[in-house]
């Protein structure tokens, strides 16, 4: 073998095994998902053994169903969403195009926003919820989800809508088009791409939170990322069960990402480019 | 003046001044930035370039490093403290078994315990900067390569002088974003160690954390986040520094 194919091969061997890594712990969750919990605590761990499906049996239809949790995480992250688009293609389209006075301002101040470390302003957070009584509540969540997600859609957005040629809306103009009519009819069709990378983004980041999730929420509205807490004690780990809870709380936004690969990939990189972005 | 009751002034600045857990916590902060961005960074345009160089299988490795990234890092940090590295059951302490290591407390352990979420962080996170590395490598024009090639400079020569320099912007944008990130990362060290064993893991921002909800004192806890922002501030203008520099 001459030294530039051996060179090749390992770097192919290299690359594979990082792949592997990656994809390892996401595959064994799935795996463990299917085991009895003896089967879990084998040593040496099992490869082979008599898949069942009584974990998920238990997680989903079981005294502790999971369900409302995935529902909340659900109504948590669709809704967020949805009031994040629509205030933030008018308003991204407004800082791309008009005169808006303290525009500038206005652009620092987003990219500013994504900087705050979350933990700082939790605190204020929480207390004005209780004080008004939006603690546990949708809405409260909600509320509080577009303080990150809208500046960061916001931002995202202007980028799509400062590419579309101008003249367009100038001959929109011409025909008796009024604002919000040459948006919706002229420029939505054009930055399609950008909104998809969005709505991708606000969604991921919505399902994904964490820290104010664990916070805010509680009996009545508590996102699976938290209820999985249920399955870990300092008594005891019950280990197929949270196999379960953790595949199904993955199954949403791998099933997302991989729909939705291209639009990851090129809104990574358009952060990359400009700079920001949440996580 | 309702709203100025309980007002104390800059006290809870000056107890952080003389709080030992303030600057450990500070000094978890700054390792763990600073090992997991460099790690990311590092392992993502290796395995970029060398991705680059592969005939085929690009698109498997694309699909590839998106999982991890979806992912939240509160089901991540639950996922390897349980599967991954729970003493015996867990996959990576069987393997340190096999490999004749013998069974360790991964998260029990103070330096273990570090390492372990450092691993973490960069588990999930190298395939972004793998991704948007890869990404500019792409756009990077053929011809200059061309060119390096007739001028019979080596591998090495070629990376140095030409990849390097081009994919500095990039690589710049990465390290901003993700120091940032790192700086405020919370879930997957609040899932796997909670701060501990003892505060082994704690950085500044759960420390914030444990102060005003745990131990319920929201003012010191509200210093203490603010000491994170200055801190964030500081660094996000040192690297905005850098990217403009040229």
């Amino acid at each position: 073998m001459s030294a530039r194919a051996l060179r090749r091969s390992l770097g192919a061997a290299v690359s594979l095994a990082f792949m592997a890594a990656w994809a390892f712990p996401i595959l064994w969750s799935v795996l463990n998902s299917f085991k009895t919990e003896q089967d879990i605590l084998a040593f040496p761990p099992k490869l082979l053994f008599a898949p069942t499906l009584a974990a998920y049996r238990d997680v989903l239809f079981g005294s502790a169903s999971i369900l409302p949790n995935l529902w909340s995480s659900f109504v948590i992250s669709a809704g967020t969403t949805i009031v994040t688009m629509a205030v933030a293609i008018p308003a991204a389209y407004a800082l791309a195009r008009l005169r808006v006075p303290g525009k500038r301002f206005a652009g620092f101040y987003i990219l500013a926003s994504q900087m705050l470390p979350p933990v700082g302003i939790i605190i204020p957070y929480f207390l004005i919820l209780r004080n008004i009584g939006w603690l546990d509540t949708y809405q409260g969540i909600i509320l509080i989800y577009l303080s990150f997600s809208l500046p960061f859609a916001i931002w995202l957005l202007v980028s799509y809508f400062e590419d579309v040629p101008l003249e367009m809306e100038e001959a929109a103009a011409l025909d008796g088009a009024s604002p919000l009519k040459t948006l919706w009819r002229v420029i939505m069709p054009q930055v399609q791409g950008g909104i998809a990378v969005t709505v991708v983004f606000v969604f991921l980041n919505a399902w994904n939170e964490f820290l104010f999730a664990v916070v805010l929420s509680g009996n009545t509205v508590r996102p699976v990322t938290v209820a999985m807490f249920n399955f870990v004690s300092v008594e005891q780990t019950l280990w197929a069960k949270l196999a379960a809870v953790s595949v199904l709380a993955m199954l949403p936004v791998i099933a997302l990402g991989v729909a939705a690969q291209k639009h990851i990939v090129k809104g990574l990189t358009i952060g990359a480019v400009k700079g920001g972005g949440r996580r | 003046m309702p709203y100025l009751d309980g007002y104390v002034g800059v006290a809870n600045y000056l107890e952080l001044l003389g709080d030992g857990r303030f600057w450990s916590s500070l000094a978890v902060s700054l390792i763990y930035t600073a090992t997991t961005v460099v790690l990311q960074v590092v392992i993502g345009l290796a395995l970029a370039l060398l991705v680059m160089e592969m005939k085929r299988g690009e698109a498997l490795f694309r699909f590839v490093a998106i999982l991890p990234v979806v992912l939240s890092p509160a089901v991540v940090g639950m996922v390897w403290r349980t599967f991954m590295l729970a003493p015996e059951f867990g996959v990576v302490d069987y393997l340190a078994i096999s490999a004749g290591l013998g069974s360790r407390n991964w998260l029990g352990d103070p330096t273990l315990a570090l390492v372990s979420v450092i691993v973490i962080h960069t588990w999930q996170w190298t395939p972004f900067a793998f991704m948007v590395l890869l990404a500019s490598l792409t756009a990077l024009p053929e011809d200059i390569y061309e060119a390096a090639r007739l001028d019979r400079a080596n591998a090495w020569a070629r990376f140095r002088r030409i990849t390097l320099p081009l994919l500095r912007p990039a690589i710049v944008m990465v390290v901003i974003m993700r120091t940032m990130v790192a700086l405020t990362a919370f879930a997957a060290i609040f899932t796997v160690t909670g701060g501990g064993p003892g505060t082994a893991t704690e950085i500044l921002n759960l420390y914030a954390y444990r102060k005003s909800f745990t131990e319920l004192s929201m003012g010191y806890g509200s210093a203490l986040a603010v000491a994170l922002l200055a801190l964030t501030v500081a660094i996000s203008l040192v690297l905005f520094l850098v990217r403009r520099a040229r």
